[in-house]
């Protein structure tokens, strides 16, 4: 989508003369260097099919994420956001965008709240990816529903949000209900049929790829606009639940003639995040959904995948740490199609990670995961479908926010 | 004094205490200077301020990031756009009632402005207590009012008679409180 990149571009610089003059201009920014330790398979990023972000042939010091995340509030009510991320790992772009996106919300003249987004965003779907850029919060290495989520979606179109604020009620909680329109996500589900879910802290940028040869996310093949619908609930400040419905109403007939297809991928997310006491989180989440590709006048040759994912997470902070635990559990099923082995995959994860905060700006943290999962199309590969595989990382993050 | 179900006092209760007959004008308090209603850690400090009719409000920002205080409650409709520090002048909350504050960036910020027409007011401290001294000879109205508190307004009502002894008014609430009386400390998650 070039017109997408060159529009970018000169919003890009327009933002950046505008800004200089301005008090409203800020940027957070972080990088995070990384001591890596990993055993199993070929991970998908280098060509394998391991599942998870780094393998025996990329351990040692590496560059987890370094990222910009500018802001400018043109006005009051309204900003323009972006987040500009470097990986150092071969991608298409060296440096490239993840987010970019106008934020809108009118001050609340009764009870409703409204917000608008346009531009490329992340969905609002997961309870642990709250910091800026998809990043998380409780681990380096997110769920398999929010590592997929990172890799496969962006909203590149519009969202909008009304929040009911309970306070003005003498309610002390909020429900919001989310819609969004968006196109340029028609591949989704290409990435879960070729490797199924997978482990990473490697979201996809906007103008690059992930995997050798690099798969692309962001094309729009069928010009059907897709849609999402969703509903928050936060109780006091103890409870928030999620639901998500996706639908990117591809039409799986749609091809280009370079040979890339359209998926009608679907899917509902449920997720609950609890603090029964201080210092203390749940969360819980649920992913269910299918994706299809090929016309339907291929009946039973017509690709059909179910897929489903959950995982349940525990977190303890106190002083300057924090302690998480979380098991996933996933897996998908070829339900019609001609892939020979198919491509069902099996899986279960358990992800430890203990955080540690030094001053301002200076994080460290330890993270292993032990993953075990069955695809059948690693044996075309020679190896056996069934792996193990097993990934320790130390991070040291240095992050910063600057405002003018 | 204000106390739960469980006798433990509770913080950050409105107390309006209105004479039920017309008082000497030297009785009436002096006006008061504008009252603060500071930002701090992306919270209302105080989150409870009670405020005579007419009084002028000022509300410094001593953040490190902007707020957007805005209130759309018909006691009072206002917004201050995107500050630090404290440009802005005092808002002046010229009508009895609630004003429920809010922040357009930071959702979770909630506060209140009580304004009162009393001749006497305040706010319970930690123990739930709230004293006045030298209050004249009469017949009180004592209203309490606060955010958490479920019981029916028309049972936090009650009638004291003063003289030279000293009186007391204790409320008993009888429901328990509908949030937690004290915030939770901000997650330490670094989301920044």
């Amino acid at each position: 989508m070039p017109w997408v990149r060159r529009l970018l571009l000169v919003g890009l610089v327009l933002w950046t003369g505008a800004a200089a003059a301005q008090d409203r201009f800020s940027v957070n920014g972080d990088v995070d260097l990384r001591w890596v330790q990993a055993s199993g398979e070929t991970s998908f990023l280098n060509g394998g099919l391991g599942i998870l972000r780094f393998d025996s042939d990329h351990e040692g010091f590496e560059l987890g994420r370094a990222f910009l995340a500018p802001s400018w509030r043109a006005t009051d009510i309204m900003s323009v956001n972006a987040v500009i991320d470097a990986y150092g790992d071969g991608d298409r772009n060296a440096v490239d965008l993840s987010e970019f996106y106008l934020d809108v919300r009118p001050f609340p003249t009764g009870p409703i709240r409204w917000r608008a987004r346009v531009g490329a965003f992340f969905m609002p779907v997961s309870l642990e990816n709250r910091g800026i850029g998809w990043t998380n919060v409780y681990s380096i290495t997110p769920s398999a529903a929010n590592t997929w989520i990172g890799e496969e979606f962006r909203t590149i179109g519009t969202e909008l949000e009304a929040r009911w604020l309970g306070a003005s009620s003498g309610y002390f909680g909020e429900v919001a209900v989310i819609a969004a329109a968006y196109g340029w996500n028609d591949p989704a589900g290409v990435l879960l049929t070729s490797r199924g879910f997978g482990l990473t802290d490697r979201p996809s940028e906007l103008f690059g790829g992930l995997g050798r040869p690099p798969l692309d996310f962001y094309h729009e093949i069928d010009r059907k606009v897709g849609y999402y619908g969703g509903l928050s609930w936060t109780h006091h400040d103890w409870l928030e639940l999620r639901a998500l419905r996706y639908d990117n109403h591809g039409d799986p007939g749609a091809a280009t003639e370079a040979g890339g297809s359209a998926w009608r991928t679907r899917f509902t997310s449920l997720g609950a995040s609890v603090e029964p006491i201080e210092h203390w989180t749940f969360i819980a989440q649920y992913l269910d959904g299918d994706t299809t590709v090929g016309a339907d006048s291929l009946g039973p040759q017509q690709f059909y995948l179910r897929f489903h994912t959950d995982f349940v997470l525990g977190s303890v902070d106190w002083a300057h740490e924090r302690l998480t635990v979380r098991y996933d559990d996933f897996d998908t099923h070829e339900v019609r199609g001609s892939y020979a082995p198919p491509v069902d995959q099996t899986g279960h994860g358990w992800t430890f990670a203990w955080s540690h905060r030094f001053g301002e700006h200076w994080q460290s943290v330890v993270e292993w995961l032990r993953v075990a999962s069955v695809f059948p199309p690693r044996e075309e590969l020679g190896e056996s479908p069934a792996q193990v595989e097993s990934q320790f990382q130390l991070a040291v993050r240095y992050r910063f926010k600057l405002a003018w | 004094m204000v106390v739960d179900h469980d006798g433990r006092g509770v913080a950050e209760v409105v107390v309006a205490i209105t004479p039920t007959a017309a008082m000497p004008a030297t009785a009436h308090p002096a006006v008061v200077k504008p009252a603060v209603m500071d930002q701090r850690n992306r919270e209302f400090a105080p989150r409870v301020l009670v405020v005579g009719v007419g009084t002028g409000v000022e509300f410094p920002n001593n953040d490190s990031v902007s707020h957007q205080v805005y209130s759309f409650s018909a006691a009072k409709r206002f917004q201050l756009p995107l500050y630090k520090g404290q440009p802005h002048p005092p808002v002046t909350f010229d009508r009895p009632g609630l004003v429920v504050l809010g922040c357009n960036i930071h959702d979770s910020m909630v506060g209140y402005i009580y304004v009162t027409d009393a001749l006497y007011f305040g706010t319970t401290s930690a123990d739930g207590a709230f004293s006045l001294k030298d209050l004249p000879t009469g017949e009180y109205r004592v209203v309490v009012w606060g955010p958490y508190i479920a019981d029916a307004p028309a049972s936090l009502v009650r009638t004291i008679h003063v003289d030279n002894q000293p009186a007391t008014v204790r409320f008993q609430l009888s429901l328990a409180l509908r949030a937690r009386p004290e915030p939770r400390p901000r997650r330490r998650d670094w989301d920044y």
